[in-house]
């Protein structure tokens, strides 16, 4: 599943104009993170640190977010990256559609593999059933015996 | 049996009466012992590390619950093992006679009593060795099934002193009650 987030890129749209051509063929490495153990966290953390390579010099960036373990979804997480003119278009396009994308100028992918909440059965209850289950054949075969 | 021999038992009698007495054997009163001490003990662990009960301040408790719970499941499994024993010796009597003849079969200088016997104390031990294992199993499924139903159900919202004495000496005493009854 892919959830997108889109993050309007400031950096680069407060830089001046000369950037924002300048960084036509930009080039990015990510590094990323996510909680995978939710039994003792509230919330699962999403970092993702990125270096973006262009003409102009090396930036490195940092994107983190957090969600509610319930609420985040494994697999592929992508955030887009604008420039100010893709923000522009992307703000005309949310004003008529809420939910609108453009296409980014990159694309990053955050891969979640899930994270752990605790094992399906508790291990009292898995105990109580073997236990009970072990009983019930005794019991039983007691009175096949005294049958 | 025969008004002959009201005042003495025959000494195939005695036998019979020896074997099938609530009495047991040192060696199987060793085992029942011993098995009923581990498992009354066993429950220690799970009250320690799972019920986060204080060791060191518990030490006496220790000591008088598994001494208790001892006691009444050896009562339990020497019960159970007497109840279990005629049924088990009646279900096994065939199969351990024919097996014993058929053994015995090429001994020549054995009479046809001395076979009999040979056969009845077959009999006794299978009888015997069967209901002493089943009777530790069975005592100990139903003690730990137990122990571990009230503790984590019945007795959960009691302090972990209370719910230990009171779920291995319940548990215990129930056994050892139920043994006593004549099913």
């Amino acid at each position: 599943m892919v959830t997108k987030y889109i993050i309007p890129f400031i950096a680069i749209a407060t830089l001046n104009g000369a950037f924002a051509t300048s960084c036509q063929n930009p080039k990015v490495e990510a590094a990323s993170f996510t909680s995978l153990d939710a039994t003792v966290v509230t919330q699962i953390a999403y970092i993702t640190e990125f270096t973006l390579k262009s003409r102009i010099g090396v930036n490195k960036y940092q994107v983190s977010w957090t969600e509610e373990p319930s609420k985040a979804r494994s697999g592929v997480h992508e955030i887009h990256i604008l420039d100010e003119e893709g923000f522009a278009s992307l703000r005309r396009a949310r004003r008529s559609d809420p939910v609108a994308s453009v296409s980014p100028l990159l694309a990053i992918q955050l891969q979640h593999p899930g994270s752990y909440s605790g094992p399906w059965v508790n291990s009292e209850v898995l105990a109580t059933g073997i236990s009970i289950v072990v009983a019930y054949v005794a019991l039983r075969n007691k009175s096949k015996i005294l049958a | 049996m025969s008004g002959k021999a009201n005042k003495a038992f025959t000494k195939e009698e005695e036998l019979l009466l020896q074997d099938f007495s609530r009495n047991v054997s040192t060696k199987s009163s060793a085992l029942f012992y011993g098995n009923a001490f581990i498992v009354s003990a066993i429950p220690i662990w799970l009250f320690w590390r799972i019920h986060a009960l204080e060791v060191s301040s518990s030490l006496a408790w220790f000591a008088l619950v598994t001494a208790a719970s001892t006691w009444f499941l050896a009562l339990a499994y020497r019960n159970t093992k007497f109840q279990l024993k005629h049924r088990v010796a009646v279900r096994r009597e065939d199969a351990v006679a024919r097996e014993m003849s058929k053994k015995l079969a090429d001994d020549k200088k054995m009479n046809r009593k001395e076979k009999d016997e040979r056969i009845l104390w077959k009999k006794n031990e299978v009888a015997d060795y069967e209901a002493t294992t089943y009777s530790i199993f069975y005592n100990n499924a139903l003690f730990l099934t137990i122990v571990i139903l009230s503790s984590f159900y019945l007795l959960r919202t009691f302090t972990p002193t209370v719910n230990y004495i009171v779920s291995l000496t319940a548990a215990s005493g129930f056994l050892a009650l139920l043994s006593t009854g004549s099913k």
